[in-house]
Order: structure tokens, then C-alpha cells, then sequence
């Protein structure tokens, strides 16, 4: 079996491209599919043969020997023609799934590269997982075009031709039909397209229902809508059925009409082709020319009849194509960006922050005039109430907020670093794990050469895991439910850890792990950060008291100091930290 | 394979209801099928008269052109309407087992939905029912009209040459062998390919979700490996199935090529065998264009084969899901006559029996009460709102809501004895009004506007183009304005009672005050309960009920 080729494509948004991309193969095809629709005509010739020569042996014109060799060569010839349309069948396979492959790695490509802000962006993420499932309807209306060209095109052509050979007058007239099917045809295709529109416009709505039933049958049940709901269901599910048994009908017709129509023509053949046979038409024929007529003539009428396949192949090629196109686009100004140059890792650096100010946007609050230096070794808390700007300040060093002022890395200008030495700098861990369906191990390694256990035991969470019956192989992310949302925290961190840079930036990291284990991951995380900043956001104070230093944000700025020295200078901060010592807040267990 | 014998029926209950509520439907399906079967038999007959007319010197007579013609023609309709008639007939048996589905919703207790993912169960509703369709259409009764046209071929073939005949019944258990080996293998590798493709479904959405950590980390090219593994896996098990698919046919076609060949040499070898073979031309003719038709049923009853067994997954799960355990219909109670809007009286009640989340509880709520429930989460809180809406039964003590039992209260009186505004707003599929009547038809659309003004949300919807018509969308709302949607939703029809569960939990704080303020006029002349895990200021001269 033949192997993927694998690598890039240049113009991913031409089609062109991806035929050019694999040429050899459909050099393969081309070979193949030529000779196989070259050879269709040998069947019914063959077989003409064999009809005659048994008419000869039957009255003593020919012998067995005859049809031992005409017998034979029919198995030979025929045997040949198969292989090559195995051969056919299969390359034109293997083409369709090579373009399925580079479509599918080129669209990734630019998705893995695109930022978070561009994927909320006019639902890309939404279009991107939608264009997957386009590339599978692509690559099969790319093979079918392909295939049809010979299968359809090649084989009508050779069929008629060999007709014109036998009797050319004939063959005019008992064709005259099919263009009749032809109109025909294309009369019904809007109806037939129609009927499919509604079709899955129904099926569509009949989904939606289904999940809508299901998805919130509680909240039909508390509102005693139950009934109701089951009624409209009901009615939905008889719209389908109507709409695909009409759909079904019109489709299924199609065929055997177009057929039926084509096999007119049989009636001039069984007329002027048994004049011919019997001497007194236009040409000299024998039975094998009239079975081989006739034969040929069949299968041209069944391969008129798929022609409307060829055309709604592509049709459908077409529709998933447009869809597709300006996401493979993308790719394009994809690759004029600096390619991801893996910078050193960088070395440790005091970090400091001179009059900072950021929001989202416009419309958004700020946080203005934000200034402090944290240096390597030292861990600085950051507080406020709800809303109070703590994670907008986290994301201003992803680059996910706008900001003004000046921040530095030691003697260099955040600024002026590109995205890369920026990312080299930083580690942010958000709210949400973002963890994969992989094992606990490759969620934390990703792919790198790494002991995971020292960074579980980081978090407290060595002995949680030793426990499980698959230990660090347990599956982990969206369908490993068996992990608590703590433990999938603190999992994250132990993979923010594995990959540590200089400036630790963590956005409540521990919110769902309970105050006790906080203040052990706490007291690992300073014993392993000797070197790094860390920055720690959170709304929970008790473990404020032990860091360097406390940045307390408020009314649209932000306090530093000591947590003694805000408790002090600060009645917001003090209050907020007594509230909470005093237990207020129910879910602080 | 069989692990677990599954109980099949509920389904074969419903088929048969289906069967019964269409019996003209089956007995069309017969007779179209025979209709098609005997008709696509006949053309080739005609072919051999003509073939024998020519032989003999004769023009072919009209009325045998004629009848050729008209006999495809009539092959073609028929089988067309077979075909309709079979996916008629398995949309039918879908309908009806959809129904009984979706009627099984209704009594099913609230856990079920709560420890199942809505995502499996539609599925069951969309995918397994498809495959029910397939079990019946593609399936049975395609096996059936298979099975008749492999027999009509056969014996035909045996009444023109009884040689070919015999040596067709040889052959065919060993063709429908070397099919079964290629569908199997085909299947396996298809099956493969499914795998890998969920995978690479899967990675997609994942990337998305995760895309933040991926560009932190610097992991887009690891990403990008596994991208390339799961899409080469796939690659691999589609070859796989594209080699099978590439050769079957050319084999069976050049098995068809060799028995013509020896039916041929046969029939002209000698005597004995001639007594066997022996032809007329015409014959000759027919048999051959024979031989090309009955590999067709061979390979169909193969793949057949293949749909039952792979609908058998499907059916499973149906069969699971209609055998479920089903809610107990409530005992019939005698309303109590009192003043208190809600008693519990030394309820008693646990998810799990055992394991009691709320033990011996008792208090009483006055008409027009307003009052807080406190307490860490896990204590209880939302289980109070949950057995005053029906949906549990408490294991001992007994809860009155206006001296009834929640669970007898029917559903046209729910709504008018208590609205519920929940964490989070829950978006059916449908208009603006509808997010609020809930499909009830007798909810005035003067009705929908007074809820939305009490909400404050009148003037957002009125700035609408299509007001009431937009179809829901959660982009046309800020989180604040879906809970003020909701509570529009829960006050439309005037209940008596507010349950409202941490409303403002997902919300900032300037939102908060909107929301708070709606609910002030809300809440006016009713009596409210409210959950909160955090103090504020307006819990101050309200009753609290702590729970721990």
C-alpha cells in the first residue's frame, strides 16, 4: 500500500494546487483509468463472439477448439482490464485521501497559530471545527470529479464510438433518446435539489428539537410544558418523515427514468439491427455484432444515467470548497509571520512595572498608574474585590490586553521584544486547566523528555495520583471525569512548572484546592521559584500575609506594599482581609 | 460478543404497533417487491426469443421489441417503487419508536437526566433511531428482496442450463464467503478510520478550547504532531479500506468472466456435459447477461448482513434506554387546608438513600414571606428548590406547597404557583416570546410584554428589529440580561412563589443592581425564596434559614 506524502502545499486556496501536488498519482490514475475504459469495449465484443462462434458450432461451421480460444482470450483480456481498474479504483483513492491529509494539515496549521482573540472573532473557532468536516466532502467530490472523468466521460465516449463503428446510422438514431433524458434530467434536478433542501432543512430541525427536548427536558418539566413539547415533537418527526420519503422518491426515480428513457432506442435496434443481421440493412451484420450492439448499447444507457451523478458530485465539491477556501487562505499571510523561532531560555531578570495603564477596550474599566518591581526570588500577591481588573492585569503580559506605560525585564523594554522572547519570558496560567484528552503525564511533559513526578509532588498531588489504578497514565481533559476540578488545577500548575520561565504569572491557580494544601503548594512553589517572579492573583487572602509583597487594586489603581504595611495603610485592603478571616464568604471552607 | 443479553421488547413492541397502524404499507412493500423481483427477471427472456428469431432466419416481430422495451421499463418503475416503499416503510418504523422515545422522557425520574449527558442521550434519539431505519430498510427487507431475486436468477439459470446452474450453487457459497471476508475486513478498517477521525475531531475544539496554554507554552508545533498522528492514523485505516474496496469488484467481476468462459467451452465440449449445457444461442445471450445480475444480490445480502449487525449496537442501545427505571406516579393526596405558603415537615431527603443531604428539616414560609437560604455549597440549598418543584420525593417527612404535595400538582398549575430563575439561563431553541411563554400558545403576547417590563428588559427587546420574532440568540444578551430574562420567564404567568438560586453568582457587580432591582418589583406581593452563598445587604430584616 502506498504511504502519505507528507509535508506543506504552496497556494493551499487553489485547487489547482492539490492536483498539481499529486501528480504522480494521478499520472497512476490517468494510466489506469485510460486503459480500463479502453478495454469496457472488449466485454460485449467477447461476448458477441463466443454467441457467434456457438451459432457456427451449432451448425457445423467452427469447431470447440473456436470457443476454447475465444473463451480463453475472454478470461485473459478481461482479467487485464480488471487489474487496471483496480489499479484505477484504488490510486484515485489514495489521491483523495492525500488531498484530505494536506487540507486537513494545512487548515490546523493556521489554527494552532491563530490567537485566542482571533478565534472568539466572528465565531472562527466555530468555522474552523465545521471546515474539518468540509475537507472530507472536498476530497470526495475531488475524487469523484476524477473518477467520473474517465468512468463517465472516457467510457461514453469509447461505447459510442464503437457503435459508430458497427452501424453509424444506427447508432444516431437509437441515441436520439438520450438527449431526451438529458432535458429531462435537468427539468428534475431543481425538484430534486428542492425535495433534498427541505429534506435536510427537517432533518436540521428535527435535531435541534431533539436536543432542545433533552438538553432541557427539567426546565419543561418544572414549567409543566412537558406535554406540550412531546405534542410539537410529534408534529417535527411527521414533517421528516414526509419530507424524506419525498426527497427519497425523487431521488430514486431518477435513474430508472433516465434508463428507461435511453433504452428507447433499443426499439430501433431490435428494428434496423435484425435488418441488418438478416442482409437487408444498412450494414452486414452477424449475431456477435448484433449481441455486441446490443450489449454496448445497454451499458451506455446505465452510464448516461449516472452522467447527473458526475454533476452533482461536483456540485457538492463545489459548495464545500467556497466554505472552505478563505480558511486555506488563511495559511497565506500565515506564513509571511516571523516563523516561531525557538529563542534560548531566558535568564533571570528583576521585573518592573513604571506607570502602566490597561483595559480591554474603550468601552472597558481601567486600571491605571500601576507601578512595582518584583525581582527574581520574590512572590508578589495580587488582590482586589470582583471586577476589580486582577485577571486583566494577568493577561497585559500575554499580550491579551492593551497597555500604556513602561514595563521591564531587567534592562530591556517589554516592548520592544518580539512575540517570541515575550513568550520566553512568561508563564501564565489562567482559570481554566486547558487541559487535553491525553494522559496526566503528556498533559504535563507535552511532548517533552521530562520526569513529571517532582512537579506533582510540587503541587501536592503525587500521592493523589499514585493511588489511581493508572496512575500518571490516567486519562485526563474533557472526557476524564474522574479527575476533580482541584486536581485538574493543580495539575495545570504542575505543567505551568515543567515549563517554567522567568516571570510566573498565576491567575487563582488554586481556588478550587482547599486553604490547608494552598499553603503547601505555596511553600513549594517558593522553595522551587528561587529565581523566578511570581505574580499571584487571587481572592483569597489567607496566605497573603507570608508574600513579599501585596498588590491591592482598587477604584481603577493599584496599591503595593507589604501585606502589614497595606493592612495599615490601606482600610479597603484591611477590611476585605478581616472579612474573610472571619469566614464570611461560605464557600472559603 | 454478547456480553449481555439485551432486552429487546419495548422496540419489538413498537415495530409492531407500527406494522399494525400501516397494514396496507406492508402488504404494498410485498407486492412491489415481488412486482420488482419478476419484472427485472423478465427482459433477458425476451432477449433470447430475439436472439433465437435471428438464428432462424426471421425479422424480429414487433410485438417482442415491444414487449422488451415495456418489460425494462417496467422493471425500472417497480424497482423505484420498491425502493421508495422501503424507505417509506423504515421511516415509519423510526417515527413510531421516536415517539415512544420521546414519550419515555416524560417519565423518567430527574436523575436520569441529571447523571446522563444530554449529548449521549439524543444521540440515542438521532443515531441509534437512524440505525433502526437501517436495521429494517437496508437490513430485513432488503435481505428479503435479495434473497427472492438470488433464488428467481437461480432458477431460471437451472431452466436454461441446468450445467451453470449447478455449477452457480457450487460457486455461490464461496463468493458470499470471499464477500463476507472483504466487508468484514473493510469494516474493521473502517471502523479503525471512525476511531481516528474522532480523535481528530476531537483535537480541533480542544485546540480552540486550549489555544491560550498552547501559545504560553510554545507548544503549537507538538500540537501539530499530534494533529499530523491522528490525521496519518486515519490516513493509514482509509487505505486500509480503500485497498479492499479498490480490488473486490475487479475480483468478482473477473469470476463472472471465467464461469461465462467455462459455461461457454461447456456447451460446445462434448456430449455428456452437453446434456448439461446445452444452448440455443438466444439462451447463450440470456444466461450471460443472467450471470452479470446475480452477483449483484450475492454482494447486497453480504452488506445486508453487515447493516443488521451493526444496527444490533444501536438497537442495544435503544433497549436500554426504553428499559430505564420510570418514575412512581404520585399517590393521590388530599390538599391540606392552611395558611402557610410552604411546610416542610421534618423532611428527610438524600440523592442516594443513604446518603442524606437533608436531614429532619422542618421550618414554614407565611404568603408573602421573602426569604434567604445560607450554607456552603453542598449543604443542601438548591435540593429545597428541587423538592418543591416535584422533582424528588423526599425520603420521610412531608412538604406542602399550599397545603399540596409538589408532586401532584399538575402541569397547567405549575407556572401559576411558582416561577423558578435558576443560576443560569436556560435558551430553548425558538423567538424571544417563546424564551418566555415556553410554547405556551395561551400566554398573550400582552402577557410576555408586562413580564419583560417588570424584568426591565422591555426596552432591549423593543430596540429589536424583529422584537418579539428574533430568534434566541445568547449573543443578543449580556450575562445580566439573561437572568433578567429568566426571571421574565418565571414571573409571566404571576405565580405565587419565586424560587430564585444564586441569580447573581455569575454577574459583576453593575449588573448585579440591575438584576436586583427587577426582582424588587418582581417580587413585590409574592412569596419569595431566595439562595445565597454570600451576605448582602439586602438580606438585612429578612428571615434566614441556615443550613449546614
Amino acid at each position: 500500500m502506498i504511504g502519505i506524502t507528507k509535508g506543506q502545499i504552496d497556494h493551499p486556496d487553489r485547487i489547482l494546487s492539490y492536483f498539481k501536488r499529486e501528480l504522480p498519482i494521478l499520472g497512476i490514475v490517468t494510466v489506469t483509468g485510460l486503459l480500463y475504459n479502453l478495454g469496457l469495449g472488449a466485454g460485449p465484443y467477447f461476448e458477441g463472439l463466443m454467441a457467434q462462434c456457438l451459432y457456427d458450432i451449432l451448425r457445423h461451421d467452427a469447431v470447440p477448439m473456436d470457443m476454447v480460444k475465444i473463451a480463453t482470450a475472454y478470461v485473459v483480456v478481461l482479467g487485464l482490464v480488471q487489474a487496471m481498474r483496480a489499479g484505477k479504483r484504488y490510486s484515485v483513492r489514495i489521491f483523495s485521501a492525500q488531498i484530505s491529509w494536506i487540507m486537513r494539515h494545512t487548515l490546523y496549521h493556521s489554527l494552532v497559530h491563530m490567537s485566542r482573540h482571533e478565534l472568539g472573532r466572528e465565531n472562527l473557532g466555530n468555522l474552523m471545527t465545521k471546515a474539518v468536516s468540509d475537507v472530507d466532502a472536498c476530497s470526495e467530490g475531488m475524487r469523484k470529479f476524477t473518477t467520473e472523468i474517465f468512468d463517465t466521460g472516457v467510457a461514453l465516449v469509447v461505447y459510442f464510438v464503437m457503435l459508430l463503428v458497427y452501424d453509424w446510422r444506427l447508432t444516431f438514431l437509437a441515441c436520439c433518446m438520450i438527449p431526451v433524458a438529458y432535458v429531462l434530467a435537468n427539468r428534475l434536478k431543481h425538484v430534486v435539489s428542492r425535495a433534498n433542501i427541505a429534506y435536510k432543512g427537517a432533518e436540521g430541525r428535527l435535531n435541534l428539537m431533539t436536543m432542545d427536548r433533552i438538553s432541557h427536558a427539567l426546565t419543561y418539566r418544572i414549567n409543566g410544558r412537558e406535554a406540550q413539547r412531546n405534542a410539537s415533537y410529534e408534529t417535527q418527526l411527521t414533517a421528516y418523515e414526509k419530507a424524506s420519503a419525498k426527497a427519497n422518491i425523487f431521488e430514486g426515480s431518477m435513474m430508472p427514468i433516465y434508463n428507461a428513457i435511453a433504452m428507447g432506442g433499443m426499439l430501433m435496434i431490435f428494428y434496423f439491427g435484425g435488418r441488418n443481421v438478416l442482409g437487408d440493412g444498412w450494414m452486414a451484420w452477424d449475431i456477435a455484432s448484433f449481441t455486441t450492439y446490443v450489449a454496448c448499447f445497454t451499458k451506455l444507457a446505465i452510464k448516461t444515467s449516472h452522467a447527473a451523478k458526475l454533476f452533482n458530485a461536483v456540485q457538492k465539491a463545489q459548495v464545500s470548497w467556497q466554505r472552505l477556501k478563505p480558511l486555506l487562505g488563511l495559511h497565506v499571510a500565515q506564513a509571511e509571520a516571523p516563523a516561531q523561532a525557538a529563542p534560548a531560555p531566558a535568564a533571570p531578570v528583576t521585573l518592573t512595572l513604571s506607570d502602566v495603564t490597561c483595559r480591554y477596550d474603550a468601552a472597558s474599566p481601567s486600571l491605571a498608574h500601576l507601578s512595582f518591581t518584583a525581582k527574581p526570588g520574590e512572590i508578589i500577591g495580587i488582590t482586589g474585590v470582583v471586577a476589580s481588573g486582577k485577571s486583566m492585569l494577568g493577561k497585559l503580559f500575554i499580550d491579551e490586553v492593551p497597555w500604556r506605560g513602561t514595563i521591564r525585564l531587567g534592562d530591556r523594554d517589554f516592548r520592544d521584544l518580539t512575540q517570541a522572547e515575550r513568550r520566553s519570558y512568561i508563564s501564565y496560567m489562567g482559570h481554566e486547566p486547558e487541559l487535553m484528552t491525553a494522559t496526566i503525564e503528556e498533559n504535563i511533559a507535552l511532548g517533552d523528555p521530562i520526569d513529571v513526578w517532582p512537579y506533582l509532588q510540587s503541587v501536592c498531588l503525587d500521592e493523589e495520583i499514585a493511588a489511581l489504578p493508572d496512575q500518571a497514565q490516567t486519562v485526563a481533559g474533557s472526557s476524564g471525569t474522574q479527575l476533580s476540578g482541584g486536581q485538574q488545577a493543580r495539575i495545570a500548575l504542575a505543567r505551568t512548572l515543567a515549563h517554567v520561565k522567568p516571570i510566573v504569572v498565576l491567575d487563582d491557580p488554586l481556588a478550587s484546592v482547599d486553604p490547608k494544601g494552598e499553603g503547601r503548594i505555596l511553600a513549594n512553589l517558593r522553595a522551587a521559584g528561587q529565581d523566578k517572579v511570581i505574580l499571584y492573583i487571587s481572592h483569597r487572602l489567607l496566605h497573603f500575609p507570608d508574600f513579599d509583597r501585596v498588590l491591592f487594586l482598587h477604584d481603577g489603581t493599584g496599591t503595593c506594599g507589604t501585606h502589614t504595611e497595606l493592612m495599615s495603610r490601606c482600610p479597603a485592603y484591611a477590611e476585605l482581609y478581616r472579612k474573610q478571616a472571619e469566614g464570611v464568604d461560605y464557600d472559603a471552607r | 460478543m454478547h456480553a449481555k443479553r439485551a432486552d429487546y421488547t419495548p422496540v419489538k413492541a413498537s415495530v409492531k404497533a407500527s406494522l399494525e397502524a400501516h397494514p396496507q404499507a406492508v402488504v404494498v412493500l410485498i407486492a412491489l417487491i415481488t412486482a420488482s423481483v419478476v419484472t427485472s427477471l423478465l427482459p433477458p427472456l425476451v432477449l433470447k426469443e430475439v436472439i433465437n428469431s435471428l438464428t432462424a432466419g426471421q425479422a424480429i416481430p414487433f410485438t417482442l421489441a415491444g414487449l422488451y422495451l415495456f418489460l425494462v421499463v417496467v422493471a425500472d418503475l417497480f424497482e423505484t417503487a420498491q425502493n421508495s416503499a422501503i424507505t417509506i416503510f423504515g421511516q415509519k418504523i423510526t417515527h413510531g419508536l421516536r415517539s415512544v422515545l420521546c414519550a419515555k422522557l416524560d417519565r423518567l425520574p430527574a436523575t436520569y437526566f441529571t447523571t446522563h449527558p444530554a449529548g449521549r442521550i439524543t444521540s440515542v434519539f438521532v443515531n441509534d433511531g437512524d440505525t433502526i431505519d437501517t436495521l429494517y430498510s437496508d437490513g430485513v427487507v432488503g435481505m428479503l428482496a435479495d434473497s427472492f431475486k438470488l433464488i428467481g436468477i437461480l432458477f431460471i439459470i437451472f431452466h436454461e442450463c441446468p450445467g451453470l446452474g449447478i455449477l452457480l450453487v457450487i460457486l455461490t457459497p464461496f463468493l458470499f464467503v470471499l464477500t463476507r471476508h472483504f466487508q468484514r475486513s473493510t469494516l474493521s478498517a473502517q471502523r479503525d478510520n471512525r476511531q481516528a477521525i474522532g480523535r481528530v475531531s476531537n483535537h480541533v475544539p480542544e485546540t480552540i478550547r486550549n489555544i491560550r496554554m498552547i501559545h504560553v507554552l510554545g507548544k503549537e508545533r507538538y500540537m501539530e504532531d499530534r494533529y499530523d498522528t491522528y490525521i496519518s492514523e486515519s490516513y493509514t485505516a482509509v487505505n486500509r479500506s480503500n485497498f479492499y474496496d479498490g480490488i473486490y469488484s475487479p475480483i468478482i467481476k473477473t469470476i463472472q468472466t471465467a464461469v461465462v468462459a467455462v459455461m461457454m467451452i461447456a456447451a460446445v465440449s462434448g456430449l455428456e456435459l452437453q446434456s448439461l449445457f446445452g444452448l440455443s444461442v438466444g439462451s447463450a445471450v440470456a444466461v450471460i447477461a443472467y450471470v452479470a445480475k446475480i452477483f449483484t444480490p450475492i454482494e447486497n445480502i453480504g452488506m445486508e448482513l453487515q447493516n443488521i449487525q451493526t444496527a444490533i449496537a444501536g438497537l442495544r442501545h435503544i433497549s436500554e434506554f426504553l428499559n430505564e427505571p420510570e418514575l412512581v406516579p404520585p399517590a393521590p393526596a388530599r390538599p391540606v387546608q392552611e395558611d402557610a405558603a410552604i411546610v416542610f415537615d421534618d423532611v428527610t431527603f438524600g440523592y442516594v438513600p443513604d446518603q442524606p443531604v437533608l436531614q429532619h428539616l422542618s421550618f414554614t414560609i407565611a404568603p408573602g414571606e421573602h426569604v434567604f437560604f445560607l450554607g456552603r455549597s453542598g449543604a443542601g440549598k438548591s435540593t429545597i428548590f428541587r423538592l418543591l418543584l416535584g422533582l424528588y420525593t423526599p425520603q420521610g417527612g412531608s412538604i406542602r406547597l399550599f397545603g399540596r404535595a409538589p408532586e401532584t400538582i399538575t402541569a397547567r398549575e405549575k407556572r401559576q404557583l411558582y416561577g423558578c430563575v435558576e443560576q443560569d439561563f436556560k435558551p430553548v431553541v425558538g423567538t424571544l416570546r417563546e424564551q418566555i411563554t415556553l410554547f405556551d400558545a395561551a400566554i398573550t403576547d400582552t402577557a410576555v410584554w408586562e413580564a419583560l417590563r417588570l424584568a426591565r428588559l422591555e426596552g432591549v427587546v423593543r430596540g429589536l428589529p424583529k422584537g418579539l420574532d428574533t430568534d434566541m440568540s445568547l449573543s443578543l444578551f449580556s450575562r445580566g440580561q439573561l437572568q433578567l430574562l429568566s426571571i421574565a420567564r418565571a414571573i409571566v404567568l404571576s405565580p405565587k412563589v419565586l424560587l430564585l438560586d444564586e441569580i447573581t453568582a455569575n454577574v459583576d457587580s453593575q449588573t448585579e443592581q440591575d438584576v436586583l432591582q427587577a426582582l424588587a418589583a418582581a417580587a413585590e406581593g409574592r412569596t419569595v425564596l431566595s439562595i445565597s452563598h454570600r451576605l448582602s445587604t439586602l438580606m438585612k430584616d429578612k428571615r434566614k434559614i441556615h443550613l449546614t
